[in-house]
């Protein structure tokens, strides 16, 4: 087989794989713009024949979303904020520092990644009502938390333990304290690891159903997941069109995010300055 | 004043002891090498000074200050180290302003002496550039800048020329001296290579297994190494090192006489060689490549290998049993499997006490 022949096979082969994923996301844009009287036609239409925001507009003015997508907004941020710092600081702690059952602990930490979540709503939820949390924001922010950490401390853990010591003992013999070197050297060189860890924690807050469902139950609070699905989902009736266009703004943030860090993710790796 | 002074200094790892009980006195303005083999507790001392590591006991003064709990910014040190550990994600320019920055020194003033440094170590038309872009060479340079823009008292060196290549690290090794020459600054210098530290300091520190070995000139330490280990360390190719006799053969003017029997050598030895100590006994004798001289003599060898360089020619004799290295000259006409005569000149032979291992002769100095 000459060379030419294999590189056609090969793109034949990963243009379907890619056109299998992509189906369901272009699906789910072009239903979202067609009117009510196409979306049921038979045969489907795959370039709607008329071209409607109806649904759009609809779903801002009449539909609480707005609040909806509010509330994901500053769970997810907030949640991303206070996993990064910690998991940030902590996973330092665990290459950097040697203290009695270090290993352990970072043992724990895998061992409470590993316990289903299912487990945990119902007691989680008691705990919450006893401490006066229930059906508030930040009662998602600490179950999102308890599980998204262990996995943030061991993602940057893996990170921050191929950061070379010796920079940071340069740092210190060049004038910085603990706090200035890793601010200064440790921080930049983690960077790729943390804006990672920081994409995985919001997109496993902004997507995580669960947790909305059980400890929250007012509007006023629910995230996009919960929201969406029990203003649009019913036992009777799925608002096919409605739903589609949430789907759409919902996943509007995330592809802004990946379009803006892509650099930042692959940045970074395979870039030394130690020898040796 | 910037001398550096260990007193009794120790570190422990757990039950390893890396370094035993230091004492160790450096004048002002030396350039000082911590030599030894891997693991013989030389990296681990520098890092105690620069304050990366902290004593199990001892003190450490730099001038008059105790600096044992003093943190490594606050010590007036500058550290290059085998890594050259340069900030990744900073410039050239940004890696030698650092330690400025550190404290306070603002621009313009920053700049100048960024640039001052960088002339000097040949560096201006890179100081946008990432380390990643440099050769090994000039990120060395650039590592030497960023600890001397500061102006330290004491600059700890930690096997900076290690990662180069052999043109390079004999072209550094000329800066280096040079550098020390024109800055006149402390000089901690920590090498495996023994050629490093021969050519470039003031005096040698032998280390091994955590205890000082010797801690002399150069000089003192090739011609009158204290103990087998220096000896056996110090030169290229080794010392030939063999298991001996040393028997008194009386001298009748008073004058006590010694022998030296090493299985098939027997070796009369110079009145005055040894010191007062030496006895009959157990002693390893100890000759330089360049103190067995073939060609004539009473000794007999058989030849083994001849490595041959040009200027010199490396052979290995087997005298009866007892393997030893000469350095003659590159023409020397001598052949594998053949059969020489050769001399001693005795009068530079080693004597060390096999049990203490230390040296037995006259011209022996206290370190």
């Amino acid at each position: 087989m000459n060379a030419s022949r294999a590189r056609m096979i090969w793109s034949v082969v990963t243009w379907t794989i890619v056109l299998a994923v992509v189906f369901p996301l272009i699906w789910m844009i072009v239903t979202s713009v067609k009117p009510q009287s196409e979306l049921f036609s038979i045969p489907p239409t795959l370039m709607p024949e008329t071209i409607t925001f109806e649904h759009y507009r609809r779903l801002l003015t009449d539909t609480p979303f707005l609040q909806y997508f509010r509330n994901s907004m500053i769970l997810a941020v907030t949640t991303t904020v206070v996993v990064v710092v910690l998991g940030t600081l902590g996973a330092y702690s665990l290459v950097r520092f040697k203290y009695r059952g270090r290993e352990t602990l970072a043992t724990l930490v895998l061992f409470t990644y590993l316990m289903p979540s299912v487990v945990l709503v119902i007691p989680l939820y008691l705990m919450m009502a006893k401490l006066g949390l229930a059906n508030t924001l930040a009662s998602l922010v600490i179950a999102y938390t308890t599980f998204a950490l262990p996995y943030a401390l061991w993602l940057l853990r893996s990170f921050m333990s191929s950061i070379p010591v010796d920079l940071e003992s340069a740092a210190l013999v060049d004038g910085a304290g603990r706090m200035g070197a890793f601010v200064d050297v440790v921080l930049p060189q983690a960077l790729p690891g943390i804006v990672s860890t920081a994409l995985f924690t919001f997109i496993l807050c902004w997507n995580e159903y669960l947790f909305a469902l059980v400890l929250v139950n007012s509007d006023s609070v629910r995230p996009l997941t919960a929201g969406t699905m029990n203003m649009l989902i019913t036992s009777f009736n799925i608002d096919w069109s409605l739903l589609m266009a949430a789907s759409v703004m919902m996943s509007l943030p995330l592809i802004v995010i990946f379009t803006f860090l892509q650099g930042t993710l692959t940045k970074g790796f395979g870039a030394g300055a130690v020898k040796g | 004043m910037a001398e550096v002074v260990f007193e009794k200094v120790r570190k422990t790892f757990g039950s390893t002891v890396a370094v035993n009980d230091l004492d160790l006195t450096i004048d002002e303005g030396e350039f000082v090498s911590l030599l030894g083999p891997s693991g013989c507790g030389k990296t681990t001392t520098l890092r105690m000074l620069a304050g990366l590591e902290e004593p199990s006991g001892g003190t450490i003064r730099i001038g008059d200050r105790v600096v044992n709990s003093v943190p490594p910014a606050k010590r007036d040190i500058a550290m290059v180290f085998q890594s050259y550990a340069l900030y990744p994600h900073m410039t050239v320019g940004k890696n030698i302003a650092y330690p400025l920055k550190k404290r306070g020194i603002r621009e313009p003033e920053r700049s100048e002496r960024v640039m001052a440094t960088a002339r000097l170590l040949e560096l201006e038309t890179l100081l946008d550039r990432k380390p990643a872009q440099l050769s090994g060479g000039q990120q060395q340079r650039v590592a030497l800048g960023r600890a001397m823009v500061r102006e330290p008292q004491v600059f700890l060196l930690d096997e900076p020329l290690s990662n180069l290549d052999a043109r390079l690290r004999a072209h550094m090794r000329a800066e280096l001296i040079e550098l020390h020459r024109r800055i006149g600054r402390t000089m901690i210098y920590v090498t495996h290579d023994q050629l490093e530290a021969m050519t470039m300091s003031t005096r040698i520190a032998v280390m091994n297994a955590g205890v000082l070995q010797q801690f002399a000139t150069p000089a003192d330490i090739f011609h009158r190494p204290a103990n087998v280990f220096v000896a056996g360390f110090i030169g290229s190719p080794a010392m030939s090192l063999v298991e001996g006799e040393l028997v008194g053969s009386g001298g009748g003017d008073g004058e006590r006489r010694f022998r030296v029997h090493c299985g098939a050598l027997d070796v009369a030895l110079p009145a005055g060689l040894l010191n007062r100590s030496a006895a009959p006994g157990p002693i390893s004798l100890g000759i330089r490549p360049e103190d067995i001289l073939l060609g004539s003599g009473h000794h007999t060898a058989a030849v083994g290998v001849v490595e041959r360089t040009g200027h010199e020619s490396i052979v290995r004799l087997e005298a009866q049993g007892t393997p030893l290295i000469v350095r003659a000259p590159g023409d020397t006409p001598i052949e594998s499997g053949e059969t020489v005569r050769f001399s001693l000149r005795v009068e530079r032979l080693h004597i060390f006490d096999s049990t203490t291992g230390l040296r037995l002769n006259a011209d022996t100095k206290d370190s």
